[in-house]
């Protein structure tokens, strides 16, 4: 088990070296090395790792108890964190070398800040992957949390990116909550945070069930917040106000899909308790349709792939909700892979063009034929069209719902994977080969320095050669339905052709789509309200919070205060009035203490 | 030949009238002659009782109050006369800058 | 009763009397006339106690330099204002209460402690108490007496500063 250690300590080296030497740090560029470095060091071992195929767990007592320790910490090394390894240590490795280039107008110090971060959110997630208990995972879980946040606050000085951290940091903790209070109940009730013995007891059927539905449903409350699930899905759009490599990374393929990892971790747990269920398929379902109409109708691109990425963390957790979970871990690491390369490229685009906004960009596909073919492999990849790696996962998620007996969830999804071909291959249409913008004679977009390009062109060939991999012959063997297989590709070749009709050659004019379907394009335009009902609830709270907190600031303790402070003048100005400042008054005072002092030795005293 | 009591109740009632000057005077040279009588009675109530002893201490401790109250009364006046220069009068009632 | 016994009757009838005085009359001279009188009539009782030297002293500093400086500071007073310092008292009930109170008090306490020893009959040997006192003095308290020598100095120059004309 040194290797995974290995994977762990050495980000984390990297994160303590560049917080502690400031000069290494204040280099930038030489520290965004350093930090590189390690995460390919880090990626290689993984590799090594994954095709090792070794397995194994390491458990360390960490709190003591009575009768042995409380809490445990550790690794453990399994189907699920293997691959997890290596698309983070994967994806670290990529975005940090894009950043190189993508984040060059940074100033130095700035730039180390980033790696900083870049490499502590490496160690949490890795260690995140890693944790053979929920409290170990639970305590990654929170860092990644902050990591996000200050990713998102990168550019502190933005109000917009500063709102967006606390948002993304608050919406999370709501269901960061439920999942601490989960895992504390679930101790308490089997006395360990420990997986393998928990999954040994729900095997052996010696794990109380009693109050199992409360406890995995607060852990799903986790899940919730941190995968971005209605209806605490606000934070990701939002989010997007980070670098976008850092979008790319934390937001699209690594730390939102813990939500999933977690599930699929529990699943053991889960499949104990069928309502838990129904409401995680449900709930992503529902996600992953409500995420996908906003997304036909954002105009800002990094927001569409955010909408995206809702919408896919929707189908994975559907895809868990309804028993395939292993089928919803197959869609994380393809997604991961595939949305990675599109927020990378998306990336490419607006650092050459200077803007978020699709319909200021235009005829790119002149100016950054690389950008664009890897951009369209992504896009393909996400639409579900065959061989590319998306189209697997997303038919394995299909097929296990189907199994799963849940019609309802399989409708959505479907309606889902329809509108996800539509609104990436609109962004497509409008981007690369929609009328083109003046651009300025001197500064044409071009496409991005090769530190940017190769990620890409690494990314775009991953996708396609996981696809070609599972052409060639699924593990196992296993081949779904042919009807399935002819609706997925009916439902992604739809939704390309409209978008093809409806922005690529204006065959069928935006506006026949839009009138019949107005109240649903009116309510995604304003994201069914939600931000804003959210809003309305946290300023309420918190403003009236506030002000009940002010006035008791105010009447209450600075009350007592001045109360105390009246009272004190009050007695000053009246024992003041003792000081007449005759000398005569005084004496009488003298003469009062000795008559004083004579009664006492006449009466009181005692011989 | 009087009792030892006979001089304490005496030193005791000019040591009460001394009081009762210094208490009623508004003038502060009154005050002053007030604490004179009081301090007289003093002195003889340890003459009294060096006399009882048969100790000279007590006479001793007599010379040294009548030696103080010269010093007391000769700062005191002294006051009173620059008291009386700067507020043009010795009248206690109204010599109160003291006052609270 | 003895005639040590009236005689010493009549010098605490005066002393009393010119005590009286100094604390009622208006007028601020004369008050100052009845504590010579009251110092003096004190300076007799000390005969009684058989301190002839404490007479001499009481005679000397109190009822010649207390006295003369008192009239010396009334006069420098009334030469300022111009005008002659009557003089009135105020709060005479309060006053007497407290008084009386004291006095009592401390009469209560004379009860209370029962009847004093007799003193000796006849003067300690040496015929007075002069010479022991002169050997305090310059023996075991000399220092203090010393002392007093400054204070009295430090006196006399505190009062020139009080005083001096600026």
């Amino acid at each position: 088990m040194d290797k995974p250690l290995v994977v762990l300590a050495l980000p984390f080296a990297v994160f303590l070296l560049l917080s502690l030497a400031a000069p290494l740090r204040r280099r930038g560029v030489l520290a965004g090395w350093v930090s590189t470095a390690a995460t390919a060091a880090a990626f290689v071992t993984a590799l090594v790792i994954w095709r090792d195929g070794a397995r194994g767990s390491l458990i360390v007592p960490w709190l003591p108890g009575d009768g042995g320790p409380m809490a445990t910490v550790g690794l453990l090394l399994d189907g699920l964190s293997a691959p997890m390894l290596v698309l983070v240590t994967l994806v670290s490795l990529l975005v940090q070398v894009y950043s190189l280039a993508y984040l060059d107008d940074e100033p130095p110090r700035s730039l180390g800040r980033y790696y900083v971060y870049q490499s502590l959110f490496a160690f949490s997630m890795l260690g995140l992957v890693l944790s053979p208990t929920y409290l170990q995972m639970f305590v990654f879980w929170e860092l990644v949390g902050l990591c996000s946040y200050l990713l998102i606050g990168f550019w502190y000085t933005r109000p917009a990116a500063a709102r967006a951290a606390v948002k993304a940091f608050w919406t999370t903790k709501l269901g960061d909550l439920g999942f601490v209070a989960g895992i504390v109940m679930l101790w308490s009730n089997t006395g360990t945070f420990e997986f393998e013995a928990l999954f040994r007891m729900a095997k052996d059927q010696t794990l109380p069930l009693e109050g199992l539905t409360t406890i995995m449903f607060l852990i799903y409350l986790g899940a919730v917040g941190k995968s971005a699930q209605f209806p605490l899905h606000v934070w990701l759009p939002d989010a997007m106000e980070g670098p976008t490599p850092v979008s790319a990374l934390i937001h699209a393929a690594t730390m939102v899909t813990a939500g999933v990892f977690l599930v699929a971790r529990s699943e053991p747990l889960l499949v104990l308790v069928p309502a838990v269920l129904t409401i995680v398929a449900r709930v992503g379902a529902f996600t992953a349709l409500l995420a996908a109409t906003m997304a036909c109708v954002e105009s800002d691109i990094k927001r569409v792939l955010a909408y995206s990425t809702v919408s896919q963390l929707g189908y994975m957790l559907a895809a868990a909700g309804a028993g395939a979970a292993a089928a919803g871990f197959f869609h994380l690491l393809t997604h991961g892979v595939f949305k990675a390369l599109l927020f990378l490229g998306a990336g490419a685009v607006i650092h050459a063009v200077g803007t978020n906004d699709i319909f200021r960009m235009g005829g790119l596909w002149r100016f950054m034929p690389h950008t664009g073919i890897v951009f369209i492999a992504g896009t393909l990849a996400l639409a579900g069209v065959w061989p590319l790696a998306g189209f697997f996962s997303k038919e394995a998620i299909l097929e296990g719902v189907v199994a799963g007996g849940r019609p309802g969830v399989f409708v959505a999804l479907a309606v889902t994977a329809f509108l996800t071909a539509f609104y990436m291959f609109r962004v497509v249409f409008i981007t690369f080969f929609g009328p083109g913008h003046p651009h300025g004679d001197t500064h044409p977009p071009h496409d991005p320095p090769w530190l940017m390009r190769g990620p890409l062109w690494l990314l775009a060939a991953l996708t396609v050669a996981i696809g070609v991999r599972f052409v060639i012959g699924a593990p196992g063997d296993h081949h779904p339905p042919v009807w399935l297989t002819v609706l997925s590709l009916a439902l992604a070749g739809g939704g390309i052709a409209l978008a093809w009709a409806m922005y690529g050659t204006g065959v069928i004019p935006v506006e026949l789509v839009r009138r019949p379907l107005a109240t649903i394009d009116f309510l995604a335009r304003r994201r069914y309200f939600l931000d804003a009902i959210y809003g309305g609830i946290y300023r309420g709270l918190m403003l009236g919070f506030s002000r009940v907190v002010g006035w008791i600031d105010r009447y209450v303790v600075d009350g007592i205060l001045n109360v105390c402070s009246a009272w004190s003048l009050r007695a000053g100005d009246a024992l003041r009035r003792i000081q007449s400042g005759q000398a005569q008054d005084y004496v009488y005072g003298v003469a009062f203490g000795v008559l004083l002092l004579l009664v006492w030795a006449r009466w009181w005293r005692t011989p | 030949m009087p009792g030892l009591h006979s001089y304490l109740v005496v030193a005791a009632l000019v040591f009460a009238i001394g009081l009762f000057g210094v208490l009623t005077r508004r003038n502060a040279v009154g005050i002053l002659l007030g604490i004179e009588l009081m301090l007289n009675a003093v002195n003889i109530n340890l003459v009294a009782f060096a006399r009882l002893h048969g100790d000279p201490i007590g006479l001793l401790f007599a010379l040294f109050t009548i030696a103080i109250t010269v010093a007391e009364v000769a700062v005191g006046l002294a006051i009173v006369i620059v008291i009386f220069r700067v507020r043009r009068t010795i009248d206690a009632d109204r010599l109160d800058l003291l006052r609270g | 009763m003895t005639a040590a016994t009236a005689g010493f009757w009549a010098v605490a009838v005066v002393l009393l009397a010119s005590s009286l005085a100094v604390v009622l009359t208006p007028n601020l001279f004369h008050s100052v006339l009845f504590l010579a009188v009251a110092l003096v009539a004190t300076g007799v009782v000390f005969l009684f106690l058989h301190a002839p030297f404490l007479f001499g002293v009481q005679l000397l500093l109190y009822a010649g330099g207390v006295v003369v400086l008192v009239v010396f500071a009334i006069m420098l007073t009334e030469r300022i204002v111009g005008l002659r310092i009557r003089q009135s008292s105020h709060d005479l009930v309060n006053g007497v209460i407290v008084s009386v109170a004291v006095f009592v008090g401390i009469v209560g306490f004379l009860v209370q402690s029962g009847p004093a020893p007799a003193a000796p009959a006849t003067p300690p040997p040496g015929g007075d108490q002069t010479v022991a006192l002169a050997r305090a003095i310059l023996g075991p308290y000399a220092v203090p007496f010393e002392l007093l020598g400054v204070l009295l100095v430090i006196a006399l120059l505190g009062a020139l500063y009080f005083a001096r004309e600026d």
